[in-house]
């Protein structure tokens, strides 16, 4: 009879998450216009301080949506771009966080993960709590100089994250 | 000297002279243009606006001189392969030094060409070399119109806007 009753009690509640999952996910992601907007601003931002960067505007799954190389640029940038928003966009937050996590435990887990890279420089982008992708820049002389130049590219569409 | 003797020192003088031409040739650096960022940005968006205006939602590659990706535009708006394959375009088109479509033809019936066996060729239209003059400085393949005809009209129009600075 006890049985009976937590199988009766487990019916329900599947049932009920049943009815949860039938909805669908209702998301906003990044048009292709944005994006590069994003990524024009944060190279010409960075390139009017006097700094050549390369720019990476990822989206929710962490996918390419504008890659640029700067114009004499190290040929490392364009990767490191991709990688510093992708571990903007895996954590949520500026990969500096990241960095400083590995200061604390230089062997987090995380650091083993593929493309992960703890390095300041990009920044996630969001419709409120919503992460819904990512800018890496690289290039400049500092982390914090390829931050600011992410960060003017995300503040230039942000009319639009909403 | 014998005659062969002479015949060895003459060639050898010979070698000399034009190992001496040669070297001084390679001595010099080359010269040679290349796609900034900014026109590749503007090549790109023109080709995608170009397709929109069309009816058509496509994704992008802008490939430098050494085919190395100057500009990647992904557009969610069109199918997922549509980005590797803008690539893959650009990639036949520039070391091809010709549109893509031109490639597509001649291995047209001809599974075992040997470019089908080289990493990034692909066998369509939609991409065009970026020249200036006879130089092939980088090439456009665009991807996701119904026929790679349509994917080229678009490509072309994003180097004809541009057309100017490519000298």
């Amino acid at each position: 009879m006890k049985n009976i009753a937590i199988i009766a009690g487990l019916t329900v509640a599947s049932v009920l998450a049943g009815s949860a999952n039938a909805q669908l996910i209702t998301h906003k992601d990044l048009s292709l216009q944005t994006a590069v907007t994003i990524a024009q601003t944060a190279v010409a931002t960075c390139k009017a301080q006097g700094y050549m960067v390369s720019a990476n505007v990822l989206g929710r799954s962490g996918e390419v949506i504008v890659a640029m190389r700067g114009n004499d640029t190290g040929p490392h940038t364009l990767e490191n771009s991709f990688k510093k928003a992708w571990t903007a966009r895996a954590t949520r937050a500026p990969s500096v966080n990241f960095a400083n996590t590995l200061k604390d435990n230089s062997t987090a887990g995380a650091r083993s993960l593929s493309n992960m890279v703890p390095a300041q420089g990009a920044l996630p982008i969001m419709v409120g709590d919503d992460v819904i992708g990512a800018i890496g820049v690289s290039g400049a002389p500092g982390g914090d100089k390829d931050e600011a130049c992410a960060k003017s590219g995300i503040e230039k569409v942000a009319a639009d994250l909403k | 000297m014998s005659h062969i003797a002479k015949r060895i020192a003459g060639i050898s003088l010979g070698a000399a002279v034009l190992c001496g031409l040669s070297m001084q040739a390679d001595a010099q650096l080359l010269s040679h243009k290349d796609l900034s960022v900014e026109i590749a940005t503007q090549i790109a968006m023109t080709a995608v606006e170009t397709c929109k205006t069309n009816g058509y939602n496509v994704s992008a590659h802008v490939l430098g001189r050494e085919g190395q990706v100057v500009v990647a535009m992904r557009n969610p708006a069109a199918g997922f392969a549509t980005f590797e394959n803008s690539m893959k375009k650009a990639y036949t088109a520039r070391t091809t030094r010709a549109p893509s479509g031109k490639f597509a033809e001649a291995v047209k019936g001809n599974p075992n060409a040997a470019q089908f066996f080289l990493t990034n060729f692909v066998a369509a239209q939609g991409a065009l070399p970026i020249m200036v003059g006879n130089d092939t400085i980088g090439a456009i393949g665009i991807s996701g119109a119904p026929g790679g005809d349509k994917d080229e009209v678009c490509a072309k129009a994003g180097i004809d806007k541009v057309a100017a600075q490519l000298r």
